[in-house]
């Protein structure tokens, strides 16, 4: 700037001094502080904004419903076959899986039979964590609606059933469920009748939507869980590969066998 | 400092000199405004996945880590907006940055202590298993976002940036 002035005779110059003497002076500082409040403004509401609406998101897939299914609480996996007496030595297994997770269905095809055999025979003790992180991680209303139907299907005796039928025609991961693939998961399951009735309206209200919530964040939770299918037996996380045949789950169902 | 240059001719390779620096300003703008916008754009809508993604680190109470999830996303793409706009170029390169350098050194404190995570910088996140870890690689990633926006910081003067048409310099 100094360059130009000493430079500059002309009348014309020193006018072009004048002016950007005039600019400096006026209308340019004042403006940047204007822009940079308003901006800085726009950018907080905006962030606060995302903030508000994400919580409310969650909340709402949350729900306010604080049931839980006979003989869990808040966070604790579901037995299944409760009524079944254990052998001496039965290690529990808990089996963690999301209903829209397509490995959870190869390895229960590979193993469901087995896992309901030993289950029924009292050599485990069968506890099902019902997870649903993958309808958040994929935007589709699947595991969440998909786990009420089991849980709603518990109150009527029917959750293994359900649990089976949801593997044997799982619907494909990050398409919502539909009303017609719920129905036929409960017909499967031998839901009728008036308990067909209460069933859709347990699902339709996402009455276990909470419960299976805080199972998923207490999974999360676990050191080293990385997500489903995880086999723990008598708490030690499993290998899925020596353990997603028959043969393999056995052998560590005996080895854990006390 | 432009006008003088146009009229003493022997200055002409510095004024190219200048020019070419605006160009890599605005290609260091444009990469990492558009990093941040896609990165925040990736995790918004899956709310609980980001809190996750936030709390596997193990940095912050969990409280604090799910806001910051909550939060994050949006600052994401409030930053990476104003650089693709060029719109108070310093300060937000200043900002990215330091956001940059916090997550470095947060995957950097996960992997020395063991844990076994995926970083959750393009959505996902949360414990992965231990051979699926991608550490060096996430580290030289944001090393080199962190890269960009230093430049920006030191010299924030680019190429078609809303700074030039509004404040003009």
């Amino acid at each position: 700037m100094a360059k130009k002035t000493t430079k500059g005779t002309g009348p014309a110059n020193a006018r072009q001094a004048k002016i950007q003497a005039a600019q400096k002076s006026g209308g340019g500082g004042a403006n940047k502080i204007v822009v940079a409040t308003v901006v800085l403004v726009v950018a907080i509401v905006a962030v606060v904004a995302g903030v508000v609406w994400s919580e409310n998101q969650r909340q709402s897939a949350i729900g306010t419903s604080t049931a839980t299914p006979a003989g869990a609480t808040m966070g604790e996996g579901y037995r299944s076959f409760a009524d079944v007496t254990l052998k001496p030595g039965a290690p529990t297994v808990d089996l963690y899986e999301d209903f829209q997770c397509p490995v959870c269905g190869q390895f229960e095809a590979a193993v469901g039979p087995t896992v309901d055999e030993l289950a029924k025979e009292g050599k485990i003790k069968l506890v099902y964590h019902v997870l649903n992180f993958l309808d958040d991680k994929t935007g589709a209303k699947n595991s969440t609606p998909a786990g009420n139907g089991a849980f709603c299907a518990a109150a009527d005796g029917k959750f293994q059933a359900f649990h089976d039928a949801v593997y044997g025609a799982q619907a494909d991961e990050g398409t919502d469920v539909t009303d017609t693939e719920l129905d036929a998961w409960a017909q499967q399951a031998g839901i009728t009748g008036d308990a067909l009735t209460t069933w859709k309206s347990c699902v339709a209200d996402g009455t276990y939507t909470k419960y299976i919530a805080s199972v998923n964040d207490a999974a999360f939770k676990i050191s080293g869980f990385s997500g489903t299918p995880t086999v723990m037996i008598d708490g030690k996380m499993q290998d899925l590969g020596t353990v997603a045949t028959p043969q393999g789950f056995t052998k560590a169902v005996e080895d854990a066998t006390t | 400092m432009t006008a003088d240059v146009d009229e003493v001719g022997t200055e002409a390779p510095d004024r190219r000199r200048e020019r070419v620096l605006d160009v890599v300003g605005l290609l260091a703008r444009l990469f990492l405004g558009v990093v941040l916008v896609v990165a925040g754009a990736a995790k918004v809508g899956h709310p609980l996945t980001s809190q996750r993604a936030v709390q596997a680190y193990e940095l912050l109470p969990n409280g604090v880590a799910g806001w910051v999830g909550l939060a994050l996303p949006f600052l994401e793409i409030v930053l990476g907006a104003m650089l693709v706009l060029g719109l108070f170029t310093r300060p937000v390169a200043v900002v990215s940055t330091l956001l940059m350098v916090a997550f470095v050194i947060g995957i950097s404190q996960a992997w020395a202590r063991g844990l076994t995570i995926d970083c959750g910088c393009f959505g996902g996140g949360g414990q992965i298993g231990a051979n699926e870890t991608k550490y060096p690689q996430e580290i030289a990633r944001d090393a080199s976002f962190a890269a960009a926006g230093a430049w920006l910081w030191w010299r924030p003067r680019t190429l078609a940036a809303l700074d030039r048409y509004l404040f003009g310099h």
